[in-house]
């Protein structure tokens, strides 16, 4: 797949120890070619994360946040990734409301041995950020900072 | 109203048994009514039900657990209640609970914007349907209707949900004066730069004094809160409306599932900021994928606490 | 010296552009269904007809501001020293507030005992209050919750002001209380106020006239301490209190504060923040323990400090200018007025004060 052309994004993604690392480790030994706007950062369980992380991260500046833990029925932890599902769910549907688009988050699932998927999921979303362009930021303590610079980008 | 006699009669026989039973009476001025801890027999007398009695003064009882207390619900009051039994945060055996059929509260904002300036009301007078104030220099006629709180204009639960006396003659369930969430489906329409700009707006004015949270019956972490904690250190002390949006996500997310929508966040915050529409996309989401609603069944086990193998309403991404 | 001045109301904006051109000027304008101060813009209507939702109290004591920028550096030398470099960041410019009100701005002279004490001045205070000129605008009448003249004060009280606007036919006649104040009142738009000294003063002799009778708060500092171990008095007081921040927030003579560091990486700034003591924070400290657990214990704290601490050793002033916002904007209606004068009627049970004096 050819690298993505332009200016590289931020995109955020929270891997499982589990399955999902081990996934992007196996897709990074076996050599897959992927973009590289997307920086990993590893947790326990997908059930680990709190939703809250996903506007974390959008709100200091990511323009895409991944979630990607092991496949429903293969938690290490039994029911992590059964939780996480209902969780990132509603904060993807969520959201909208604050004025990001939906599509600025991802959560799935990838097996440490799906180093194939992994490069799929990697290239798609980026992909995907990329057709969605750079989030809104919030520049500045006072609104108006942000705010008039979005009403001089019109 | 009709009922309050038999109100008072019904607490002046359970009090000898309670520690404190939670009421409303006036306030310092006609137009505002304050919650009333009834101690003695003479607080009794104190006591006023009217479209004034606004607060929700289930948020007091986590913080009376270990006492015997007597709460008076509007039916929305009650869902917190439920809600609280439902999350073992308070014993249903030391709490009793006075029901009356309400027909509405009215949010002090609507009035306020009404007369232009509530600051020098004189008397207020409300009826079935008008509320009259008099301020130094004008008689108001307001319809009821128009001033009632958007959750009473939408009102499912004008009886309180559970109760061990009941006052008056129940409702049932009322025609709503208006459908659910209309005006969150009307801003939902606006562009994405219109959504993300407004809230930087609103909340600028935030002067983070969390009574949004103190007010809410749900946010029972209380002295641990999560906006003043250093580590995690979820929200700088800064000024900035950064950290007041991510407050208000924190809060309507730690919400999820255990909302019941009776907007003290909103009517608590001095500047008058609109953080229930926050929580009420919460809510209609978590209706929408699972069915459910917080605070009407004590038995429930809420959304985000249970999981299905399969998930009916949730459609994963392909890729 | 005493200089009087007349400015037509359709002047208002026109002087506040001249105005802002050497100075921030903060004026109220509406936001929601709130007014708050805001930086003067002459595309909006500024909202002067009602007291502001909020006091004019950022403009001089910012809701955070930085003290100090710093960087951590590691010594390329031997990689664990970890240096540190500091800057200290003082305010700087000057700034006119414009339609204060008299309570809002004799606030500020409850911090000024406070963080201009001979001993331990507070520099970023001090820099702020020099350098902001407030033109204050007397009370044409009372609220319901207003009770300025009940703490030594009154609608037209302009202690602590530069200027005293007060509204007549047609305009607002300006007098100037200072150096700073005269010098405000140079422009060209504003006209000889002489003749229409009367009017003012009728102005504000029909707004005295509109007070109700004051209760006397002079027994208050002794009889506020005496109730401060009889826990159960203040539990009744502080029963319905939810312990947020919104009194204090909006209290224009609530002046306490967290310093806090905020880093990011390598670099970071040290704030100062609006804190309050009905935060359960405010006295929590690094053991665990806090000394004020309850609410209870919070809400006395803040009705004592402005009713009797305070006035202990600052002259007997109290520490509340009696604007009022406390009671208005609190979300269950909480007085202050109430538990102060309960405070005074107070009458231990019999053998209460026997056990006190063992």
């Amino acid at each position: 797949m050819p690298v993505l052309k332009g200016k590289e994004l931020r995109i955020v993604g929270f891997l499982c120890n589990w399955c999902s690392y081990g996934g992007a480790d196996t897709a990074g030994v076996g050599r897959f070619n992927q973009p590289t706007d997307l920086r990993i950062i590893r947790v326990p369980c997908s059930g680990r994360i709190d939703p809250l992380f996903v506007v974390k991260a959008l709100m200091n500046g990511a323009d895409g946040v991944l979630v990607s833990g092991c496949h429903p029925r293969d938690c290490h932890y039994a029911e992590g990734n059964f939780y996480a599902r209902r969780r990132l769910e509603i904060m993807q549907r969520f959201l909208p409301v604050l004025g990001y688009e939906a599509e600025r988050f991802e959560y799935t699932w990838v097996s440490a041995s799906e180093g194939q998927r992994w490069q799929q999921v990697v290239a798609s979303f980026t992909d995907q950020i990329h057709k969605l362009g750079p989030a809104p930021k919030i520049i500045g303590p006072q609104a108006a900072d942000t705010l008039n610079q979005m009403a001089a980008a019109l | 109203m009709k009922f309050q006699e038999e109100l008072k009669d019904s607490i002046r026989k359970a009090l000898p048994d309670l520690d404190v039973v939670l009421g409303w009476c006036g306030s310092f001025d006609p137009l505002h009514a304050t919650p009333h801890f009834i101690r003695r027999e003479e607080d009794i007398d104190k006591l006023e039900i009217s479209p004034l009695s606004v607060h929700n003064l289930a948020t007091y009882l986590p913080g009376l657990r270990g006492k015997k207390v007597g709460i008076v619900v509007k039916g929305c009051d009650s869902r917190s209640v439920v809600e609280l039994l439902q999350e073992n945060l308070i014993n249903r055996e030391d709490i009793t609970i006075f029901g009356f059929p309400c027909t509405g509260v009215v949010d002090q904002a609507k009035i306020k914007k009404a007369l232009g300036h509530a600051g020098n009301v004189r008397t207020c007078d409300i009826s079935d349907s008008a509320i009259v104030i008099q301020t130094e220099d004008k008689a108001h006629s307001l319809t009821l209707t128009q001033m009632l709180a958007d959750k009473c204009r939408t009102c499912r639960y004008p009886d309180a949900i559970i109760s061990d006396y009941f006052v008056g003659d129940k409702i049932g369930e009322p025609a709503p004066l208006e459908t659910d969430y209309a005006a969150l489906e009307a801003f939902e329409s606006l562009s994405v730069p219109e959504r993300f700009g407004y809230w930087l707006k609103e909340l600028d004015r935030c002067i983070r004094c969390y009574a949004c949270r103190s007010a809410c019956p749900l946010c029972v972490c209380r002295d641990h809160c999560a906006a003043e904690s250093r580590d995690p250190h979820w929200l700088s002390q800064e000024n900035n409306v950064r950290d007041k949006v991510m407050f208000q996500v924190i809060h309507a997310y730690h919400m999820a599932g255990r909302c019941t929508e009776c907007g003290e966040c909103q009517r608590a915050c001095p500047v008058d900021i609109p953080v229930l529409m926050l929580k009420q996309k919460m809510n209609r989401e978590i209706r929408d994928i699972f069915q459910y609603e917080a605070g009407v069944d004590p038995e429930a086990t809420p959304p985000l606490l249970s999981f299905n193998m399969e998930e009916e309403n949730i459609t994963e991404k392909e890729w | 010296m005493e200089l009087v001045k007349y400015l037509k109301s359709a002047d208002l904006k026109s002087w506040l552009q001249e105005l802002a051109r050497e100075n921030r000027v903060f004026a109220p304008r509406n936001e929601g269904d709130s007014v708050i101060f805001a930086p003067f813009d002459p595309e909006q209507e500024i909202a002067i007809v009602h007291p502001a939702t909020l006091p004019p109290k950022k403009t001089v004591f910012p809701q955070s501001e930085k003290l100090v920028d710093f960087t951590y550096s590691k010594d390329p030398e031997n990689l664990s020293r970890i240096m540190i470099d500091g800057k200290e960041v003082l305010p700087e410019g000057t700034a006119v507030v414009f339609g204060g009100r008299p309570c809002d701005v004799r606030g500020f002279t409850m911090f000024d005992r406070v963080y201009l004490a001979e001993k331990s001045t507070d520099i970023y205070y001090q820099a702020r209050r020099e350098n902001t000129t407030f033109i204050t605008l007397a009370c044409e009448k009372p609220e319901t919750t207003c009770f300025c003249h009940w703490v030594d004060s009154g609608p037209t009280d302009a202690t602590g002001s530069d200027v005293l606007a007060t509204v007549v036919d047609g305009g607002y006649v300006l007098e100037a209380l200072s150096d700073k104040g005269s010098k405000l009142l140079t422009s060209t738009l504003l006209e000889n106020g002489e003749s229409r000294k009367d009017e003012a003063r009728k102005a504000h002799e029909k707004a005295a006239e509109l007070l109700q009778d004051a209760p006397d708060l002079s027994g208050a500092p002794k009889k506020v301490l005496q109730v401060f171990d009889t826990m159960e008095f203040w539990e009744e007081a502080a029963a319905k209190c939810l312990s947020c921040g919104a009194c204090a927030y909006l209290c224009p003579s609530c002046y306490c504060f967290n310093i806090t560091d905020e880093t990011i990486g390598m670099k970071g700034t040290r704030i100062r923040s609006w804190d309050n003591c009905m935060s359960a924070q405010f006295t929590m400290e690094a053991s665990g323990h806090n000394p004020r657990p309850t609410k209870a214990h919070r809400l006395r704290n803040r009705v004592g400090h402005k009713f009797s601490y305070y006035p202990d050793i600052h002259d007997g002033v109290i520490s509340c200018c009696g604007c009022g916002r406390c009671i208005k904007s609190c979300p269950v209606g909480t007085d202050i007025r109430e538990i102060v004068l309960q405070a005074i009627e107070y009458e231990p049970a019999v053998g209460e004060e026997q056990a006190d004096e063992q």
